[in-house]
């Protein structure tokens, strides 16, 4: 009798776990006249539609991948003329290495009397880790209606407004430390 | 001494009809259905509880860390406030959760829940601190007072985890024997305070609870029904009992030297019967006495007409404690509350034919209660008693008589037990090699009933299942709380 | 590896600096700021100075977190809207007005009552410094402040090629979510109808929390691609505010694009947020 409970209990939660879990992946779409895109990230069911490409017709010439490949190494040779300034600094912070479609990049920011007054870019990634990440992460995002090869290729990035200490880990510090 | 007093002659004249039919064997089958059921519901609410969370996609959120120590954080607060509600049911006194495995079982149950319940509603608040935290860059301690002063209802939310805290510690056994049980009960009833107050910040705090979600529903609806459970069976049920049977005290009788039997009149007590070996939760209602609740079980089997034309009820009762020795005193005629009954120990456990009843002390009583009234033909029951003294076998003339009546074999064992040996026997007995098996060779196809002290239940029980008596067979009341 | 993008970063030149609680970003394409006697970037660095002045004078009047500024005086009641500067009657007015379009989803004043223009003053002060580049003689060029992007031209001087925004996937920050073209369209910048994006999030504490009677609870991040920079800002703000019922009717009187996520991670997008 106690295997029969056991059996049992164990059934019947599986099966209320499965169907929770189910339903959490097929969040249904609930009434919005904005046309829906793809379920939640991060997650691995089947996805929605595949995005096609091409669709943004201005930016056909661009290549896919190699393209954010030259970001960094151009950057970094640039950002040793750039950082001439005469600051006197008071503080400087260093942000964690943080891993970006644009590979691995770690900012620094100086901070004098509560202002930033410089940031330079403390590392930047070479490319073959660089596409290495681009290749990693492209395929949950990909699976994404809303993204396409070209969106690897963005010059600015657009996020809930950041204070300036979350700025120094955020994807826009690593794009500004590339273009220093 | 040793000695039995009563033996049946084999019981040859239904040979045909009585051995193979076992009378108990859907009753049985119906009750080990329905404990199956409850382990079946138990688990399925502590899976429902994650499945909210997993329904909500919330399994996402283990792509960063800070979202896996958020999204650990608020599956261990589901489950941990699952778990306490599960507490609550436990200690409701559902009749389906008593007839089933017991009151004493349950609320074993529940004080083995406790510590869980607790480690998982400590580990929500000290991961969702950290994964809030990370996610914020700032440590757990700081996120913590931004929580508490910035989000609505998240205060509440802290009392109600020190109120937590606070009952299961002294909920602990060890606090328990060093504070008065009064102490322990008041502290106890902080549980209501520790649900209430952690309750707003669920609903109003809780993603996975806003507003027009089913997940809302579910929840509320658990919250409610436990809640209604809890008022309709320990209050608006007591009350009704209580003016149903309007209890009076009639007499107070000595048994043997501080050892009172009570009988105490009412009405509808037809609606009783069968509950005999059950116990009730008593309160008297006489000055310094009203207020103390006393768990004791009926001794004999209630009488619907007594010569008078009045029912009677009887509880017999040592004097223990300091509540205890002021029964002896009770006047005729003082109301009484009542609350039951409760518990398995009654025929409503039976699952064989075949009946062995065992008590010791103050245990006797239920045991005297049970022999009346549970069916068996003669000769398929065993009554074990067992004292330091013949004194000390309370009520045993009038089990004596039932015995003769009812066609059991009865045995007094009374004597010290011998120093250093675990044994519920008595010390010649044990010198002389008996075992339970001795006193009743059909045991293992027997129900065993054991009503006694903790220390020497737990041996008879071993006794019992060294003879091949399995656990289903087995009734244990416990008698020492 | 081989460039093979006339996209490459190497074409880009960037310059940040910290003003209103965030970072800016000015980034133009090489070569489109004169150089100057200050050295190649010299008027890049010139470029991002004009643009620093035009927000640190919009902080120093608008910010509530200076004892001083125009806006902590009104705030404490040491002045009348009355007397007060016209382009803070101005600003009031414009927020006013948003509060009446969006039906209250967007409202000028902090749960206190303190007049709090900081959720305008920003795309205001990224409009103007836009204008502050443009009066120079620079028409190639993105500004982000704090996650709100304006564009002009092109990030390839002289060609059709639009500025790529992307938006962060507010449940893993170091994530694109999606990306939006700025400036594009059929006739380029000059006709463009998506200068400007604008992102607003209410996670603020992770997305558990779910603040109640705001109704905010239902987006933790909304994107807006409008014409103008104030206008995506406000309406995103507003959006995260109001829930889908103000996502409705924004996108019903507005000519935007919005992507807006879901608490649990789902995706509501307008087909210009399509692939």
């Amino acid at each position: 009798m106690r295997t029969r409970a056991a059996v049992s209990a164990a059934l019947a939660s599986a099966g209320i776990l499965i169907a929770g879990w189910q339903s959490g992946i097929h969040v249904a779409d609930i009434g919005s006249t904005v046309a829906s895109a793809a379920g939640s990230t991060g997650s691995t069911g089947p996805s929605g539609t595949s995005g096609s490409t091409g669709s943004s017709g201005t930016t056909g010439s661009t290549g896919s991948s190699g393209t954010s490949g030259s970001t960094g190494s151009s950057g970094s040779s640039s950002a040793g003329g750039a950082t001439g300034a005469s600051a006197k600094a008071v503080a400087t912070y260093d942000g964690s290495v943080v891993q970006t479609r644009f590979g691995s990049v770690q900012v620094q920011i100086t901070v004098q009397a509560g202002k930033i007054t410089d940031v330079t870019a403390l590392r930047l990634t070479d490319a073959e880790r660089k596409s290495e990440q681009i290749s990693n992460r492209a395929a949950p995002l990909l699976r994404t209606e809303v993204l396409n090869a070209q969106s690897a290729d963005v010059q600015t990035i657009s996020g809930a407004t950041v204070t300036s200490a979350a700025y120094l880990n955020s994807l826009q510090a690593a794009l500004d430390a590339a273009n220093l | 001494m040793n000695a039995q007093l009563l033996s049946t002659r084999p019981e040859v004249r239904r040979g045909s009809c009585g051995a193979a039919a076992n009378p108990f064997e859907g009753q049985h089958r119906r009750r080990l259905l329905k404990a199956d059921l409850l382990t079946v519901l138990f688990w399925a609410s502590l899976a429902g509880a994650v499945a909210l969370w997993l329904a909500d996609g919330g399994a996402a959120g283990f792509s960063t860390p800070a979202g896996a120590f958020t999204a650990l954080g608020i599956v261990a607060g589901l489950a941990g406030m699952d778990l306490v509600l599960l507490m609550l049911l436990l200690a409701a006194r559902i009749p389906l959760i008593d007839r089933t495995v017991g009151h004493d079982r349950a609320l074993e149950f529940h004080r083995k829940l406790g510590k869980p319940a607790l480690y998982l509603l400590l580990a929500h608040g000290i991961l969702i601190a950290i994964g809030y935290g990370m996610a914020e860059g700032l440590d757990p301690v700081s996120e913590s007072a931004a929580l508490w002063v910035l989000v609505p209802d998240m205060w509440l939310a802290y009392i109600s985890m020190l109120l937590f805290i606070a009952v299961v510690v002294t909920s602990l056994v060890a606090v328990r024997r060093r504070f008065p049980h009064e102490f322990w009960y008041a502290v106890h009833l902080l549980t209501y305070a520790a649900v209430l107050t952690a309750l707003p910040h669920q609903f109003s705090v809780g993603g996975l609870f806003a507003e027009g979600t089913w997940q809302r529903w579910y929840w509320l609806a658990l919250c409610i029904a436990t809640g209604a459970a809890l008022l309709y069976y320990r209050v608006v049920q007591p009350l009704a009992a209580t003016f149903r049977h309007q209890l009076t005290v009639k007499r107070v009788v000595q048994v043997s030297p501080g050892v009172v039997s009570i009988e105490m009149s009412g009405l509808r007590l037809d609606l009783l019967a069968g509950s005999g070996g059950r116990f009730f939760i008593w309160r008297f209602l006489a000055p310094g006495l009203w207020w103390h609740p006393h768990p004791f079980s009926l001794s004999a089997e209630p009488v619907q007409f007594d010569a008078a034309g009045q029912g009677v009820l009887r509880i017999t009762v040592r004097n223990l404690g300091r509540g205890s020795a002021q029964l002896a005193s009770l006047r005729p005629g003082t109301k009484v509350a009542v609350e039951g009954p409760y518990g398995l120990f009654s025929s409503a456990a039976r699952s064989r034919r075949h009946v062995v009843m065992v008590g010791a002390g103050i245990g006797i009583t239920p045991i005297r209660a049970l022999l009346e009234s549970t069916p068996f033909h003669p000769g398929n029951a065993t009554v074990i008693l067992r004292g330091h003294s013949e004194s000390e076998l309370y009520l045993g003339e009038e089990i004596l008589e039932l015995c003769r009546q009812r066609g059991a074999t009865l045995f007094h064992l009374t004597g010290s037990r011998p120093a250093g040996v675990r044994t519920w026997l008595p010390e010649n007995s044990a010198r002389a090699g008996h075992r339970l098996a001795s006193f009743d060779p059909k045991i293992a196809e027997a129900d065993v009933y054991v009503c006694g002290p903790a220390a020497w239940a737990q041996n008879v029980l071993e006794d019992a299942r060294a003879a091949g008596v399995r656990e289903d067979q087995l009734h244990y009341e416990r008698f020492d709380w | 590896m081989q460039p093979t993008s006339e996209l490459g970063s190497s074409a880009l030149r960037a310059r940040t600096f910290g003003s209103m609680g965030t970072v800016v970003s000015l980034t133009v394409p090489a070569g489109a700021v004169p150089e100057t006697a200050a050295g190649a970037d010299g008027g890049l660095d010139d470029a991002a100075a004009a643009v620093e002045l035009v927000f640190a004078r919009m902080d120093e009047a608008f910010s509530l977190y200076r004892p001083d500024s125009e806006a902590s005086r009104l705030a404490r009641g040491e002045l009348s809207l009355r007397e007060a500067s016209a382009g803070m009657r101005d600003r009031y007015a414009d927020a006013l007005n948003w509060r009446l379009t969006t039906e209250g989803a967007f409202s000028p004043e902090r749960p206190d009552g303190v007049l709090d223009l900081s959720g305008i003053i920003k795309g205001y002060a990224i409009a103007q410094a836009g204008e502050s580049l443009r009066s120079r003689g620079i028409t190639e060029w993105c500004l982000n402040a704090g996650g709100d992007v304006l564009v002009m031209g092109s990030p390839v001087p002289g060609s059709a090629m639009s500025w790529t925004a992307g938006v962060v996937d507010p449940q893993d920050r170091s994530a694109l979510l999606s990306a939006f073209e700025l400036g594009g369209g059929p006739g380029g910048w000059e006709t463009s109808t998506r200068r400007a994006l604008a992102t607003s999030g209410s996670a603020e504490r992770g997305d558990h929390i779910w603040t109640a009677g705001t109704g905010g609870a239902e987006f933790i991040q909304v994107s807006v691609a409008a014409a103008d920079i104030v206008t995506a800002d406000v309406l995103a703000t507003a959006i995260v505010a109001g829930g889908a019922a103000m996502l409705d009717r924004a996108t019903d009187h507005w000519d935007i694009d919005v992507l807006a996520v879901r608490r649990n991670g789902q995706l509501l997008a307008t087909p210009g947020f399509r692939a």
